[in-house]
């Protein structure tokens, strides 16, 4: 009995085995004898002015003719259907058939689209997103009414703080073209936070640094950061609770966000954005840096706080904020997993805690809220398919700008994440910024 | 344009069961500034060396000076029906130049630039007078740049205004002897080829001269150029200059270039540059004329030391 059983599991597996195996070449590509589809989206960034047009091309390498249907749901973000449709398809043997979709949609907004096409011997599914006029992008909700008085208070508060700065050379740390330092500070709470700030070694001793100021991803640890470049300084912080700056708040991975979330005056992000504005007081303090030549730039996380220290701090002079987190964050219910289900299990373990009261809290922090005030150029990334930052949250934060020169970077085929084209604009519009011709 | 300085990488997190990866890279995109700051666009157009970093701006509180020297020579020319023919008489026409130029950023988008040049001309025939001498300052320019916009921080246009002086007096030799105005529109860009980083730079002016039938010329220009080394040392160009100079004064004068007042030439040359560090550079050029009228037909070759400083 147990043979017979084995012999037939071994089947079952070898089986599962041949299917996998085939529907891995049905995706490989157009090699002869496979099926194969490509869809190409008609617009290189994935927005579209009111209808979405995608050309999905079927390839049949097979000896075999295929008939069966192309059709494709499109979603909001949060999964709702918007629409459908579907054509009947029929390829004959080693040939390929083109089919052009056109998707009219008239609420501006992001959506989803999956292409599938079912036929005699392939099955697959395609997933993209696209934007539709995204420049009409608004929140329904309102930033609070005393949202800059929070945080002028706040302000007053850290500068009641003495900094204490200190600044220690790692001379280990040492390259040939750079300095590197240690830099402790005590910001709001009178925590300590650290960075590292490394300036490149020149032979002209009055010669002053432009300064990038690198704010972390959730949780992430910041170390020395340098260059080839003699103009640039870098200061990489560690926000209260990461990296080296753990001394009072070193919370497990998924609490961090959660830190207090029930109060506004305590909640954990407010004292991470102190930080960094307490890293551009540092930044002043220093002499051999240029003070009206500071950028400040991050991703995820990072993007979020680098647009609330731009929009709190006027002294920042260039804003570049890649899939800047926590937009909109009231309408990231059903749209992200993250941090929306984390906030949902803590609420449930507090007792007369509410999801409502953590959105008011939430409402001091929203990226969104932070935007309307920012003054200085600013750049931003999204990856189309992003399910941390979804692009129209992100989008929400840039039409929020209204008071600078900004300009937004869409990658269609990437998620959290930005590519090599925002960086290189990045340099590229920072120079200019700062005449670093 | 091939390379650039990637610096910072905030690394990976992981969220519990929402684990996500950050991948953001930081990067100043370097190599654009870097390229600039090793390259003169330099052109020769008739006789003279031109500097120009065209359309691209200039860093404020950087100086450049760049003294050059020339040497023109001639011994055929175009007559007003574009038919070249040897200068009478046996005629030989040279002209050795130093010029001393300089530029200086004086904001983001101001510039200030200023050439002075020197010539001895020289011009030897097989009837008498053999040999004329002459020599002096000639027409000293002095300008603004206006660094009007860019298209993605890639291509640059400028605008230029500069004012012609002549430093001399009743000497037909050495120019009109007239003062003269010039507005020029440059574009310049950056790019690649064949994983070499490239530029290139256009431009065009219209000169009023100021006198009796002082013409007016359209002087255009066009440059391409590309490194030939990782490390921004050696690059080459080559250019394709030239002037439109319209006059009642339709005269043929001399085969001396830019005495006549109603003429056109195109010439064409090429530079190498060699950088020694971020502050010194030397280029050396040829170029030569290619077709004209109403003007001579000229060969000139010529070296230029580049210094640049950095006062901010």
């Amino acid at each position: 009995m147990v043979s017979v059983l084995n012999k037939v599991l071994t089947v079952f597996c070898v089986l599962l085995l041949v299917t996998d195996t085939k529907h891995v070449f049905a995706q490989g590509g157009d090699k002869e004898g496979e099926i194969s589809a490509v869809l190409t989206p008609h617009s290189s960034d994935g927005i579209f002015s009111s209808t979405a047009s995608y050309t999905f091309e079927l390839k049949n390498g097979s000896g075999t003719p295929q008939t069966g249907k192309v059709s494709y749901l499109v979603t909001t973000e949060a999964g709702k259907k918007v629409k459908t449709d579907s054509v009947h398809v029929k390829i004959g043997a080693r040939s390929s058939e083109s089919y052009n979709f056109d998707i009219p949609i008239t609420k501006p907004g992001f959506y989803k689209v999956n292409f599938m096409v079912n036929v005699s011997d392939y099955d697959d599914t395609t997933r993209k997103a696209f934007g539709i006029k995204p420049e009409e992008i608004r929140s329904q909700y309102a930033k609070p009414a005393d949202f800059e008085t929070f945080w002028q208070n706040t302000r007053k508060e850290l500068d009641n703080t003495p900094p204490e700065f200190k600044m220690t050379e790692l001379v280990d740390s040492n390259k040939k073209n750079h300095k590197v330092y240690l830099i402790e500070m005590k910001s709001l709470g009178g925590l300590t936070v650290r960075g590292y700030l490394t300036e490149p070694v020149v032979k002209n001793k009055n010669r002053k640094f432009v300064v990038l100021l690198g704010l972390p991803g959730y949780q992430v640890t910041l170390g020395p950061m340098m260059g080839s470049d003699p103009e640039i300084a870098m200061f990489t912080l560690n926000i209260r609770g990461s990296g080296n700056s753990k001394d009072v708040i070193d919370v497990r991975r998924d609490s961090y966000i959660l830190l207090n979330i029930e109060d506004k005056n305590k909640y954990v992000l407010r004292g991470a954005i102190m930080d960094c504005i307490r890293a551009v007081d540092f930044i002043y303090s220093r002499p051999e840096l240029k003070h009206e030549n500071i950028i400040v730039a991050g991703g995820s996380l990072g993007g979020y706080l680098t647009v609330a220290l731009a929009s709190l701090d006027k002294r920042i002079n260039f804003c570049s904020a890649a899939n800047p987190i926590l937009s909109d964050v009231r309408n990231l219910e059903h749209e992200v997993d993250w941090p929306i289900d984390d906030i949902h299990k803590y609420v449930n373990t507090r007792p007369g805690l509410t999801m409502d009261k953590v959105y008011s809290t939430l409402d001091y922090f929203d990226a969104k809220n932070f935007a309307t005030d920012l003054k200085c150029p600013t750049l931003v990334g999204l990856g189309l398919v992003d399910h941390i930052a979804p692009p129209n949250h992100v989008y929400v934060l840039y039409n929020n700008i209204t008071q600078a020169q900004k300009h937004m970077i869409i990658f269609r085929d990437l998620g959290h994440e930005i590519g090599k084209k925002y960086n290189i604009y990045e340099g590229r519009w920072m120079r200019d910024q700062f005449a670093l011709f | 344009m091939g390379k650039n300085i990637i610096f910072m990488r905030a690394g990976g997190c992981a969220i519990s069961l929402h684990c996500f990866k950050i991948n953001i890279i930081m990067s100043l995109f370097k190599t654009f500034t870097r390229f600039l700051f090793l390259t003169l666009i330099l052109f020769v157009i008739s006789k003279n060396v031109v500097f120009a970093d065209g359309g691209f701006p200039v860093r404020p509180g950087r100086l450049l000076i760049a003294p050059s020297v020339s040497y023109f020579f001639s011994s055929t020319q175009w007559d007003s029906t574009g038919i070249k023919k040897p200068f009478p008489n046996g005629g030989k026409y040279s002209s050795v130049g130093v010029t001393l130029y300089a530029e200086y950023g004086i904001s983001r988008r101001f510039a200030a630039i200023a050439s002075v040049p020197y010539v001895y001309n020289n011009y030897m025939q097989n009837i008498a007078p053999r040999n004329t001498v002459t020599s002096g300052l000639t027409d000293m320019e002095t300008g603004i740049r206006y660094y009007l916009a860019n298209i993605d921080f890639v291509y640059y246009f400028s605008l230029q205004g500069t004012a012609v002086t002549p430093l001399y007096t009743n000497n037909a030799s050495l120019g009109y002897g007239e003062e003269g105005a010039e507005l020029k529109l440059a574009f310049s860009g950056t790019g690649s080829l064949f994983n070499r980083s490239t530029y290139f730079n256009a431009a065009d002016g219209v000169r009023q001269y100021f006198g009796t039938n002082g013409p007016i010329q359209n002087r255009y220009s066009g440059t391409f150029g590309m490194t030939l080394d990782d490390d921004f040392k050696n690059q080459l160009s080559v250019s394709l200059s030239g002037i439109n100079s319209f006059s009642d004064d339709k005269r043929f004068i001399s085969g001396i270039p830019e005495t006549n007042r109603n003429y056109s030439f195109i010439e064409a040359s090429l530079s190498y540059g060699y950088s020694f560090s971020h502050e010194i550079a030397l280029y050396a050029t040829g170029g030569k004329f290619l077709t004209g009228n109403n003007t001579s037909d000229g060969t000139i070759f010529s070296l230029a030391f580049i210094y640049r400083l950095d006062y901010r």
